[in-house]
């Protein structure tokens, strides 16, 4: 009877020995995938996403700290999917904010165009009656 | 046997509620992961110019249809790989954008360039024009534009010969030339006298130097400030024509007015010591 139970406790701490050992063997905390979505982070930031995607940008932040409390509670799975999201979620914060940029540089860009292009015809049309005067 | 079978419904009922209640909507975030991996697909601009992202966001749909299919449509990590692809397909065509404004950006500022260079083309052909139209009012003249300015020949017939003196043929001539200067104020005028090789270096030197004198003190005096007028004698150095008969030797008689391009001083001859014809 006591045999009995103390192969029963036995084999329940192998069990969960085997168990932690899964564990820990398939769902380490993700420190590269966080340090990954921290440098996409950083990137953005560069990118002056703050200013020109603001929404993509706090997202990738918030799911960034959900990432770190999840990896600091051991919930690796819970912290390695946050950190996907927030590396995603930077990615488009740079890409939407460098697009954005580069679009308003075409908008001053076409606006000056405009501008040359009246200009020179204006100079043209005025010029050839200005530069002709004929000397008698 | 009845308990056990509403022991069963209610379990599975519970299992249901918290299937939905864990991954809220995963069906949904498949289905924007579907429609978001399309948008970009039939966009062309996307295909070319983001490859890369746009087979990173096929991908990541194909894992979320897989474990969708293997999990349940309820899955999360299926509702994770949606999410991901989601993004990753707008990442795409946000490089697209990107692209095409960085392109447009390119041609605009080639555009730019040609504006700036046909406007500069014209100025040029208006300089060319100015030249024509005063060779046309000149009389007894020849008149080009060169790098050194516009050149203007004075034949000898406006001198005789052996004197300095100008005859009354240049005055409407050098009437034209000074009314140029007074509506380009910013340019400035040399003048180049020469002659054939009869006679000494000297004399021809001299000669040369008093014919350009006088045409410089014409044009001072018809109200051209003395400090944009040179004037100087080359003797029988830098002939036109090879002196060896009299249509090539009164050629070489002459006085050049070179008015420079611009507010620029006029550049030197070219420095050979041995006279040559120039061009």
């Amino acid at each position: 009877m006591t045999m009995f139970s103390l192969n029963g406790i036995r084999n329940a701490f192998y069990c969960a020995l085997a168990f932690g050992i899964v564990a820990c063997a398939t769902a380490p905390v993700p420190v590269e995938k966080l340090a990954v979505a921290r440098s996409s982070i950083e990137r953005a930031e560069q990118a002056q996403a703050a200013q020109f995607a603001q929404v993509e940008l706090t997202s990738a932040r918030n799911k960034y700290a959900a990432a770190q409390a999840a990896a600091d509670k051991n919930e690796a799975e819970v912290a390695a999917r946050m950190a996907d999201q927030a590396d995603v979620d930077a990615q488009l914060a740079e890409s939407t904010a460098r697009a954005k940029q580069q679009e308003q540089i075409v908008g001053e860009m076409d606006n000056s165009l405009r501008d040359l292009r009246n200009e020179t015809l204006r100079r043209d049309s005025s010029g050839a009656g200005a530069t002709t005067p004929p000397p008698q | 046997m009845k308990r056990n079978v509403i022991v069963i419904a209610v379990a599975s009922a519970l299992l249901g509620l918290a299937g939905c209640e864990t991954t809220p909507g995963s069906n949904a975030t498949l289905d924007q992961a579907r429609a978001a991996v399309q948008e970009a697909e039939t966009d062309p601009n996307v295909a070319k110019l983001a490859p890369t992202e746009l087979a990173r966001a096929r991908n990541l749909l194909s894992n979320a249809e897989g474990s969708a299919k293997q999990h349940g449509a309820d899955d999360q990590t299926a509702a994770h790989y949606a999410y991901l692809a989601t993004q990753m397909a707008r990442i795409a065509g946000q490089r697209a954008h990107e692209q095409i404004a960085t392109a447009r950006i390119k041609a605009g500022e080639t555009e730019r360039q040609q504006i700036l260079l046909s406007a500069r083309e014209n100025e040029t052909s208006d300089a060319v024009s100015q030249v024509q139209r005063l060779a046309a009012q000149l009389e007894n003249m020849q008149a080009s534009q060169t790098a050194r300015g516009i050149v203007l020949t004075l034949q000898d017939v406006l001198f005789d010969t052996g004197r300095a003196q100008l005859k009354p043929g240049a005055e409407r001539s050098l009437d034209q030339i000074a009314a140029f200067l007074n509506e380009h104020p910013e340019r400035r005028v040399q003048i180049e006298g020469f002659t054939d090789s009869q006679g000494t270096n000297d004399f021809n030197l001299e000669l040369s130097q008093s014919r350009a004198d006088a045409v410089a003190m014409a044009i001072i005096q018809r109200g051209i400030d003395a400090q944009r007028v040179r004037a100087m004698g080359y003797g029988e150095d830098y002939p036109k024509a090879g002196n060896t008969n009299a249509g090539s030797r009164q050629l070489n008689r002459r006085v050049e007015i070179i008015v420079s391009n611009g507010e620029q001083a006029i550049p030197g001859r070219a420095a050979s010591g041995t006279p040559s014809t120039h061009r």
